[in-house]
């Protein structure tokens, strides 16, 4: 009885653990990614944050993990200190990858005032 | 039955004010507003969004390269269009313009096309005798450009029986006035292919 009370709750960790998975820890690559619907096939990997005379620039690599050519569509979001944007919307932009190509995608923050951002992704 | 009468009455205009239009909205079926950002590519002429991408990228390599030490004053030019189809390259100008503004890097003298107005209001205020004397802005106190942005726009189009392709690059330049040194400069590609 015992035991299969101890089954019955690991059962219930490992079904709640699996549900959802976990929201990435602030402040890592992945809680900068907004995708959009679905984006299979590309891989957004690490990314790169300075400050280069006074402006935030950022590089975001991306990788093609298909053997076909990709075309996706992206926009960064500029945040200040209070995470609100501080800048007007930015205009979509294509980015073509060839099969198992991987490139870097480099972005310069539009004001001063930009202290974090996020990238919208969508693929076609 | 008079009651009847009266109660289908205020039956009917309760349904009527229920389902009454509260939209905003008024006709235009098959019109509607769209995303201004969004990637335009209806035909492969220079549109929106090449406007967008070029304004866009020029200013923030601009504004980050670190030339523009202390909002030194530029004065903007107008691009030259050296491609084969007409485009409103002041739109441009005004875009980039209006982009580094916001960074706060620079600041900006008359173009040469508000020139005249400048001049005109000048003479007015000054030779007019129609204004207060205290309230008069005082001539030979503009500011002059420190530097000069200049850009052009150039396009090579090839055509076959399957494909158009277009490839448009924007060239743009920041150029010291008092020694006619080139001090940053910077390019965008575009390609943009059509497939019959």
């Amino acid at each position: 009885m015992r035991l299969k009370l101890l089954a019955a709750l690991a059962t219930a960790t490992l079904l709640a653990g699996c549900a959802t998975p976990p929201p990435p820890a602030p402040g890592s690559a992945a809680s900068k990614v907004v995708v959009m619907g679905k984006l299979s096939n590309i891989d957004i990997g690490p990314m790169r944050v300075a400050r280069e005379n006074g402006f935030m620039t950022v590089k975001v690599s991306l990788t093609n993990t298909s053997r076909s050519n990709k075309t996706m569509f992206y926009r960064f979001a500029w945040l200040g200190n209070d995470g609100f944007p501080v800048a007007s919307e930015e205009s979509w932009k294509t980015l073509s990858l060839y099969g198992s190509q991987s490139t870097v995608l480099p972005a310069i923050a539009p004001v001063p005032q930009a202290t974090d951002f996020r990238i919208e992704v969508q693929a076609q | 039955m008079m009651f009847a009468r009266f109660s289908l009455l205020a039956v009917v205009v309760a349904l009527a004010s229920g389902c009454a239009n509260n939209s905003p909205v008024l006709g235009g079926k098959n019109i509607g507003y769209g995303d201004s950002k969004a990637v335009e590519l209806v035909t492969n002429e220079f549109g929106s969004t090449d406007l967008q991408m070029i304004a866009e990228s020029m200013t923030r390599s601009l504004a980050q390269s670190g030339i523009l030490q202390g909002r030194p004053v530029v004065q903007v030019y107008d691009v030259k269009n050296k491609t084969s189809e007409y485009i409103d390259t002041r739109e441009i100008t005004t875009s980039i313009k209006t982009q580094l503004m916001k960074t706060g890097t620079a600041r900006f003298a008359s173009d040469n096309n508000q020139m005249q107005s400048q001049v005109d209001q000048l003479k007015l205020q000054n030779q007019s005798g129609l204004y207060k004397k205290n309230t008069v802005a005082k001539t030979g106190n503009m500011i002059a450009a420190k530097y000069r942005l200049e850009g052009s726009i150039s396009s090579i189009v090839k055509r076959s029986s399957d494909y158009k392709d277009v490839f448009y690059k924007f060239s743009l330049q920041l150029i010291d006035v008092e020694s006619g040194l080139a001090e940053w400069m910077d390019e965008k590609e575009i390609r943009k292919t059509t497939e019959r």
